[in-house]
């Protein structure tokens, strides 16, 4: 037993790469690590979103807190959050939460002086740093009349509504509050490890093969033109809804195909609200599950405790 | 503006919805008063000196629209609805009306005088209303709902609705079997025929005719609260000039000795007998003649009729057949005819040759709405006004005093106006105000209290309602029996079987389906319809077709040969058995065409001949308030366009309708369908047919959605700024649903919305979703899922608040000097508009001028609250501020224990915010559900639209599509008039779109564990489905206490969750802890926590009453500032053994010694014997 490590060396291969979106695969690890990184990211990776309103006047239609829920809502560029200070635990600030290092202003001020309705929108927020701000959704290249506005929309203005506030944007986890999230969908999949019994199918009809290849909601199969053969097209475009099992099963042909779940492979999809990269919002996940596991990681003198704790102890100093 | 104009058009169904309480309104105001006034009998007051006659009535009705009321008559400005609410006022218009006054003798003149008869409550949109024409731009501008339809009153800012009553049907007469009938007097049987005569200005008055074992009949009507009883041959011959012989024949006309024992013969030779029993008791009587038939009768009648005791018998006896018999009738000759019909009605009943009518059935009944019962209630109203009027004016003329002279209309006004015909128009106001009758002759209705309810805002739907809601009658409440709330077959189409309450109320309050309408005095052009010509016409067409009308009586025949015809109550005639169904036939198809003068809602009740059915004949109905319903008639030819027929419930009965599934729905053909229902979700109501897929459902569940639908947390007003309500729920962040039934459309739901499609997963995850409960994602929530808001408004009124003896001024102000206020109330002594106020912090200030003192009105209840709105009324003091309405904005995010529903009666409770991190994901998605619910919630209950909801909405997520989810979709004929194609269910068309997405066919779903990251074993069912969150919210519910405030005589915890009272822990709860043997808890909880109390007992005399402390006489040492009090020495003596020898200190619970104290009271001594327990 001595000496004999469980540690595993998890890779990671990008497969796409966007802004807002990246799917990448991570292999030779378990589930509970493909989880853990996948609830990191949705619960506590740190965002900015705006926290505390401050409403000057509000003559609109919907109401003082209606206003602040959706400007808390909105997501704002967050590249800089691992750096900033939660207030909480803010020295320059007494924990009041205005300072430079744990908060940023906003000012928004929108009155309508037309008989058009006037469309507050994200863009509309003035902030005082300029890493922090609104994200843009503007695509330049989809919306050729650049004059257009493409803000999120807060409220909307009649003819001498107004609407004047200040707003502290602070930094946050999405475990207190859904605003603070940076992810719009992180999920994984188990990768599928598909083996067709070649000798069955090659007993199938066409007809049956094509019944067979179209029972699956989701185009994994398909059948060669040429050969005729029924051949794997997109292995990961498997649900595991077991559907081609069944309908092998009701064929009479059980055994036609088997799936299985690799347990150590995963193929993660990453959709970012847009507060951060896609790519930046993995890092950052494993870098907030690194400080969570330097949390519960034993110091060196616990070393007395490893009958309690066994081999755990020496891998949870390090080892 | 094109999109403008399609609005308003889209509103036309909604305005349907409410339109028969406006038309009623409507008449009154146009034309019902009118008549009615001509019909308030004048009185005449007799000098008896002078002997000189004054006649005083009243005529020439006219209302105003509500006018504000401004101290210098120069400015007249509207008063407009919006106002009312606000300043909690009533939207009221002046009644004008002129009293005529004329002096009994030659050629006096008639001196017309205008009366203010007070404010009359203005029905909103109704003619007289500001907003009766207005589009809905323009009700926008007048701060009201874009929607808005009105029919309701605003009565002290309240809004007060009627409720339509059911009546038994008018001018129609229904053979009754009853017990109570045979307790009338001796001799009586239980049975009796009754009719319900309406008269032209509404006034009804009940007539019954009983049989008596000997055989002969009794006519009963009331007056005054008293029956009174007359053999109907004393009446008959009363009425018109005849002989023996020809009431015979008349009587026995029904009887044919061929057709005994054929179908439809409802004579027999019992008749005859009875017959002649009849004519016998007049003539015991020695009553021969008309005149000497009368005479007896005003013989009998003189004392009790008022204002004709000094007439002859003669008139009197008169007066009784106009006033009290048969009173739709102004004709005796018809009232006799009529009664003929009522007496061999009576002797079939008895022979049971046919079957007594059903008086719960709504074959039989009709509706009682609201300009029907003001015009009726303000009639006897004015007639008590002039009733006492004379009675003063009789009075003062008696007391000869010298400042009164009778011949001056001067002091006869100032002697009428005592009693204030003011009071007139107030009557009617608080009469819709409390929904209570106050009258002496209870007006021929059932119940005196229940006519109005508030029509609640909760949501759109509970509002929508209110104006579709019948009720059998509140007098039905309380009965034992459950026969009048059974569902009836013949309710069909015209009251939704699904939307009635459950409990005690079931059955008797029920809602009138979309389709019902109720029929009018305004024909379709808006027109006020003239029934006399439109009954001439009728008659004439009748006559065309064969029938032999009853004047001069030449038909000596009955059932089966000829069928009696009758026309709201008046024998017209009679028609050959053979030719009744072409002549019906006849009759529905002039119905339909526009160009004929008979109306589309004529009600054609064709009773065909049976064996032993309901008594044949042809009734017809022109007159309202009957409901009606279209159907389609599909015997007419089908180039005729119009084919849409009204039809009522009692002719249903007997007509031939199918459903238009295009099949026969198993006639034969001796039956042929003749009419075909134009949609089968016609049978419900608005909010039953918004239950999407209500067809898959267990009905109870439908039900219960109905109930749900009611209490849900919606939009539940667009114009909200402006009202102030005392309370409204309103969700901040509603959606219109996925799937949706076309009445969404039809009636503009989506301006109201209830609910949010939240995204459903059926499994059982963590156990926090047992027995109901369900899961609710603590990130949707933090974004806002089901968000509501509760606004609540408080009226402080200064004016009303000091009462009138200390004259104390009180303004508005805050105290310049208390700075602790200044944070919350601004200087106007009113607080700032976006506040938030805790509970226990001021909102406003009061500064008491003659006192000079300054008072806050504190929040009240457990939550902080943000001030919403703060309206002021400056209407009564010029410069003084009195009356301010503040708006509190309560907000309410979903918490443990509020309630929610889909729209498939599935409520359940949230029993935890579940982390989204921890909820089950897809992985293909990457989606995680808003809502966990319980798969167990399906098993039992049966709700396979929820299954086919969820499933639906999925496939019109992805497809970007509404669904639409019109209930009994498969039993409608397509356009081309082929039915849908049967081999398709529901499922596999969604199944086929899932599949197109990717997506499982039945709508399920490979789920990983959310903690784990592990696939659930099972696949599931997850999809959108619309959930509605309702008012039933934990935070106003909850009871917490530990310690409080206690009862002063008893000293045990109060009850009362405001007043922070505890929860009665009662005997069963107390069984079950001795059940348990839980004796600690038990005396835990019953005592300690209780009124525990430790008393001083005399061992010597037993008693706990006379002890009493000494007071300790060291009083200056206990002054000391600082120091706690020494502990005094406890010296106790008993007062009646005089000595603290035997004193013993035992605890118990306080009311043990209120008990002793009380005995004592009722000299009964109670003595304790106390000893050691271990001795015991």
């Amino acid at each position: 037993m001595e000496g004999m490590s469980y540690q595993r060396f998890p890779k990671v291969k990008i497969r796409e790469l966007k802004d807002d979106y990246a799917k990448f695969e991570l292999r030779d690890t378990d589930s509970s690590v493909a989880n853990a990184l996948r609830r990191v990211m949705i619960a506590e990776v740190p965002t900015v979103a705006i926290d505390l309103v401050e409403i000057e006047v509000n003559s609109s239609v919907l109401n003082d807190e209606f206003i602040a829920h959706r400007l808390g809502l909105i997501p704002l560029t967050s590249d800089n959050a691992m750096s900033m200070r939660f207030s909480r635990d803010c020295d320059a600030c007494d924990g009041d939460g205005q300072c430079e290092y744990c908060s940023v202003e906003f000012h928004l001020n929108a009155k309508c002086r037309t008989d058009q309705t006037l469309d507050v929108t994200s863009k509309d927020l003035i902030s005082a740093d300029h890493r922090v701000t609104p994200v843009d959704f503007g695509d330049p290249a989809a919306y050729d009349s650049g004059d257009q506005q493409r803000g999120i929309i807060i409220v909307k203005l009649r003819r001498g509504q107004e609407l004047r506030l200040r707003a502290i944007a602070r930094k946050g986890i999405g475990k207190d509050h859904a605003k603070w999230s940076p992810a719009a969908t992180v999920t994984f999949m188990y990768e599928p490890e598909i083996h067709i019994n070649e000798e069955m199918m090659g007993n199938l009809t066409l007809e049956e093969k094509k019944a067979w290849v179209e029972s699956s909601p989701t185009r994994v199969f398909d059948i060669d033109p040429n050969t005729g053969q029924v051949v794997v097209v997109d292995r990961e475009a498997y649900t595991y809804d077991d559907e081609v099992l069944k309908k092998a099963e009701a064929m009479g042909k059980p055994g036609l195909v088997e799936i299985y779940a690799k347990e150590d492979s995963f193929i993660f999809t990453v959709e970012s609200t847009g507060a951060i990269k896609a790519s930046q919002l993995v890092l950052n996940a494993i870098e907030v599950l690194k400080q969570k596991l330097d949390a519960v990681r034993l110091s060196e003198d616990t070393v007395e405790a490893d009958d309690q704790f066994g081999e755990l102890g020496a891998h949870m100093r390090g080892g | 503006m094109a999109r403008r104009k399609k609005q308003s058009e889209d509103l036309e169904p909604l305005r349907q919805l409410v339109r028969h309480h406006i038309d009623s309104y409507n008449y009154m105001v146009d034309e019902g008063l009118n008549e009615m006034f001509d019909r308030v009998k004048p009185v005449v007051v007799h000098d008896s000196f002078t002997n000189k006659k004054l006649k005083i009535s009243v005529g020439n009705p006219e209302i105003f629209p509500p006018q504000k009321e401004h101290g210098s008559k120069m400015m007249h400005d509207k008063l407009l609805p919006f106002e009312c609410r606000q300043a909690k006022i009533s939207y009221t218009g002046k009644l004008m009306a002129d009293v005529e006054f004329q002096y009994l003798d030659a050629n006096s003149p008639v001196v017309r005088e205008r009366f203010n008869f007070g404010q009359f409550p203005i029905m909103l949109k109704s003619k007289r209303c500001h907003l009766q024409d207005a589009g809905p731009q323009k009700l926008k501008s007048f701060k009201e709902e874009a929607a808005e339809m009105g029919g309701y009153f605003i009565l002290n800012g309240l809004e007060r609705v009627f409720r339509s009553v059911i009546l038994p049907k008018q001018n129609y007469p229904m053979s009754m079997v009853r017990n109570s009938f045979r307790d009338r007097r001796e001799g009586y049987t239980d049975k009796a025929v009754v009719i319900r005569c309406v008269r032209k200005d509404q006034s009804s008055v009940s007539v019954k005719l009983y049989y008596l074992r000997n055989g002969s009949a009794r006519l009963g009507f009331w007056i005054q609260g008293k029956e009174y009883l007359l053999p109907v041959g004393i009446v008959l011959k009363a009425l018109v000039d005849t002989n023996d012989h020809e009431i015979y024949e008349n009587l026995t006309s029904c009887y044919g000795e061929n057709y005994v024992k054929e179908k439809g013969a409802v004579g027999s030779q019992l008749v005859c007998e009875r017959a002649k029993i009849i004519l016998d008791e007049v003539r015991d009587l020695s009553l021969f003649t008309r005149f000497q038939c009368l005479q007896h009768i005003g013989e009998h009648f003189q004392p009790i009729m008022d204002g004709l005791r000094k007439e002859s018998y003669h008139v009197v006896a008169e007066a009784v057949l106009r006033d009290y018999i048969c009173v739709h009738l102004d004709d005796n000759y018809d009232k006799f005819n009529l009664l003929i019909f009522m007496v061999q009605k009576l002797f079939s009943l008895i022979d049971q040759t046919s079957v007594p009518d059903n008086p719960d059935s709504l074959q039989n009944q009709e509706i009682l709405l609201t300009g029907h019962l003001i015009t009726v209630y303000l009639k006897e109203k004015l007639e008590d006004w002039l009733q006492k009027a004379k009675k003063l004016i009789k009075d003062e003329t008696d007391k000869e005093s010298k400042n009164f002279d009778f011949f001056s209309l001067a002091h006869i006004k100032k002697v009428m106006d005592k009693i204030p015909s003011k009071q007139i128009g107030a009557s009617v106001e608080t009469m819709l105000k409390t929904g209570r009758l106050v009258t002496q002759t209870g007006l021929d209705l059932q119940q005196r209290a229940g006519y109005t309810v508030q029509a609640e805002r909760l949501n759109y739907l509970r509002f929508l309602s209110f104006f579709r809601a019948v009720h059998r009658g509140a007098s039905f409440a309380g009965l034992r029996t459950t026969s009048v709330r059974k569902l009836l077959p013949e309710s069909w189409g015209f009251l939704c079987p699904v939307h009635t309450p459950d409990g005690e109320p079931c059955g008797l309050l029920n809602h009138m389906t979309s389709n019902c309408r109720v029929t009018s005095y305004y024909d379709s052009q808006g027109k006020i319809r003239d029934f006399s010509k439109i009954r001439m016409s009728i008659l004439s067409v009748l006559i065309g077709v064969g029938m032999m009308p009853s004047l001069p009586k030449l038909v000596k025949s009955g059932p089966p040969a000829v069928l009696s015809v009758l026309l709201d109550g008046r024998v017209v005639g009679a028609i050959h058995s053979s030719e009744v169904e072409k002549a019906v036939a006849h009759l529905r198809r002039l119905k339909v065409s526009a160009a004929s003068l008979i109306p589309d809602d004529l009600e054609v009740g064709y009773v065909p001949l049976s064996m032993g059915g309901t008594y044949p004949g042809l009734y017809l109905f022109t007159s309202p308030p009957r409901f009606v319903r279209p159907v389609k008639n599909i015997s007419l030819p089908p180039e005729e366009s119009q084919n849409i027929e009204l039809i009522g419930p009692f002719e249903q009965v007997f007509m031939e309708i199918r459903c238009p599934d295009g099949g026969d729905g198993g006639r034969n053909n001796a039956f042929p369908a003749t009419h075909e229902e134009i949609h089968p979700t016609g049978m419900l109501s608005v909010v039953a047919n918004l239950t999407p897929y209500s067809d898959h459902n267990q009905s109870p569940r439908n039900m219960y959605q109905c109930q749900m639908a009611k209490q849900t947390m919606g939009f539940s007003l667009q114009a909200i700024r402006f009202r102030a309500d005392q309370k409204l729920y309103h969700l901040q962040t509603p959606q219109t649903p996925i799937v949706r039934t076309s009445t969404y459309t039809k009636y503009n739901i989506d301006e109201y919305p209830t609910g949010t499609n939240a995204i459903v997963a059926v499994l059982a995850y963590t156990g926090y979703d047992m027995e109901d409960a369900m899961i609710l994602n603590k990130s949707s929530v933090d974004r806002g899922l089901c968000h509501g808001q509760i606004y609540q408004t408080e009226t402080i009124d200064l004016s009303t608040e000091s009462n009138k003896s200390d004259r104390s001024q009180r303004m508005f102000r805050r105290n310049k000097d208390d700075k602790s206020v200044h944070s919350l109330i601004d200087s106007d002594g009113l607080p700032y508009v976006g506040q938030t106020i805790h509970p226990g912090e001021p909102f406003c200030s009061i500064y008491d001028k003659t006192e000079n003192k300054w008072r806050t009105n504190r929040r009240k209840g457990s939550e902080p609250v943000i001030i919403d709105y703060v309206a002021v009324d400056m209407k009564n003091n010029k410069n003084l501020l009195q009356k301010a309405n503040i708006r509190f904005r309560h907000t309410r995010n979903p918490i443990i224990g509020d309630k929610f529903s889909s729209r498939h009666g599935q409520k359940g409770v949230c029993s935890q915010l579940w982390p989204d991190t921890d909820m089950p994901f897809s992985s293909v998605t990457g989606m995680r559900p808003d809502l966990i619910i319980n798969p167990h919630a399906f098993p039992s209950r049966m709700t396979i639209a929820m299954l086919l909801e969820s499933i639906a909405a999925k496939g019109g997520s992805l497809r970007g599509k509404f669904m639409d989810a019109t209930p009994f979709a498969k039993s409608v004929k397509k356009a081309n008039g082929e039915t849908k194609s049967e081999s398709k269910s529901l499922v596999d068309e969604f199944g086929e779109t899932l599949k197109s997405y990717g997506f499982n066919y039945h709508g399920v779903e490979v789920l990983y564990s959310g903690v784990y990251g592990t696939e659930l074993t099972c696949e599931i069912f997850i999809g959108p489905v619309y959930y509605q969150r309702l008012r039933h919210m934990v935070s106003d519910k909850f009871q917490v206490r530990s310690t409080g405030p206690t009862d002063q005589i008893t000293r045990q915890p109060i009850k009362g969750r405001k007043r922070g009272g505890g929860i009665r822990f009662g005997e069963m709860e107390r069984d079950a802890m001795l059940a348990h043997g839980a004796a600690y808890l038990l005396h835990d909880r019953l005592h300690t926590c209780s009124d525990y109390h430790i008393a001083d007992v005399c061992s010597l005399c037993g008693s706990i009453l006379t002890t009493s402390f000494i007071q300790p006489q060291r009083r200056a040492v206990r002054e000391i500032g600082g120091l706690p009090p020494p502990r005094a020495l406890k010296k106790v003596i008993c007062h009646a053994c005089q000595s603290s020898k035997g004193m013993e200190t035992v605890a118990m619970p306080y009311v043990f010694r209120y008990l002793a104290a009380e005995l004592a009271a009722m000299n009964i001594k109670m003595t304790l014997e106390l000893s050691n327990g271990a001795a015991a």
